[in-house]
């Protein structure tokens, strides 16, 4: 992609593509009546979400990826603060993987 | 759920800023090593700069720049970038209660910053009853800087960036996935949703490459919590 008007389009094209993405489904519920039902499956997106993500490392059978997410686990219950939860979890990887490897 | 008023002041972009820079080492880590990626592919800085702007997503970035040659054409790049960031989509869905009755440049401009893990801190504090919508512009634009930030740098350094992997920064958003969902667990009714997401994300991990697991978690789960609710 040496040619700049190439560049220049691929560029606009990615850019609306991502903006469409996240307005997207911002845009398609204000079509969508939010009754109780509807409002539930709103809910339950955040946390599922977040186990979709969780999912891969915590199946994944690899040693420091598990000791991570425990040392998350564990600063979760003694400091109740998920950005300390999250730095610990990523400093026991670190840690685990010099340690392992 | 009270009907708690939405704002959207300048403490809450301050708020959302401060709260999100735990994140931005890792950001500017990956962002270096797309910017490095970027040169290699022979990118000028401009041009990786510009990409990081528009498209501002890190998976979408690195998947684009594997069909990034001298002969490709545009529409595969954009429809990966598509297939990347559909999760945005349903971010943004579950983001509209929260912010539908904001003018239209506010609404808008906050979800051009939209990310990850800003995503996953605004839900959070959603949660918890919080209701100034500051917070999720002003936490992705703390996402946003250290992304275009390392960019740059990465592309100037070249090859002498460090492996975010040796810091443990690429498990930073699985560790704030699972943090974060511990504090939006609220007890059994969210067992099955939570059962659905981790089945589903489990399959479509093996099955598809990309993000798809992602999307496909938060669908099953959403579906799961609209049929169990009431029951």
């Amino acid at each position: 992609m040496a040619v700049e008007s190439t560049f220049l389009l691929a560029l606009l094209g990615m850019g609306l593509a991502s903006f469409a993405c996240r307005i997207g489904g911002f845009l398609l519920m204000g079509y969508v009546t939010i009754t109780p039902r509807v409002e539930a499956a709103l809910k339950a997106i955040p946390i599922s979400v977040m186990v979709g993500i969780v999912t891969p490392a915590a199946t994944s059978g690899k040693l420091p990826e598990l000791l991570g997410l425990l040392a998350v686990g564990g600063a979760m219950k003694l400091l109740r603060n998920d950005l300390a939860a999250a730095v610990a979890g990523a400093a026991t990887v670190a840690v685990a993987r010099w340690v392992l490897v | 759920m009270t009907q708690d008023a939405v704002s959207f002041t300048a403490q809450g972009v301050r708020r959302g800023f401060f709260a999100a820079q735990v994140m931005a080492p890792g950001i500017t880590l990956y962002a270096m090593v797309f910017g490095v990626l970027a040169s290699e592919r022979g990118m000028s800085w401009l041009q990786a700069m510009l990409m990081s702007a528009a498209v501002y997503s890190g998976s979408a970035q690195l998947a684009a720049l594997q069909g990034w040659t001298a002969t490709a054409a545009v529409a595969p790049v954009i429809v990966t970038i598509f297939v990347m960031n559909a999760r945005y989509v349903l971010y943004s869905a579950a983001l509209q209660p929260w912010l539908a009755s904001l003018p239209r440049h506010q609404s808008r401009g906050s979800l051009f910053f939209l990310g990850d893990g800003n995503w996953a801190m605004a839900m959070r504090e959603y949660d918890a009853g919080y209701r100034d919508a500051g917070y999720v512009l002003g936490s992705g634009v703390a996402m946003f800087v250290p992304w275009l930030g390392g960019t740059l740098v990465g592309h100037l350094l070249a090859g002498s960036v460090p492996n975010p992997a040796a810091f443990g920064l690429d498990f930073m958003l699985v560790a704030f996935a699972a943090a974060i969902g511990m504090v939006l667990w609220r007890g059994k009714s969210d067992l099955w949703p939570v059962a659905a997401a981790g089945l589903m994300a489990l399959a479509l991990h093996r099955l598809l490459p990309g993000a798809w697991y992602i999307v496909g978690a938060g669908i099953a789960g959403g579906l799961m919590g609209a049929w169990r609710h009431g029951r």
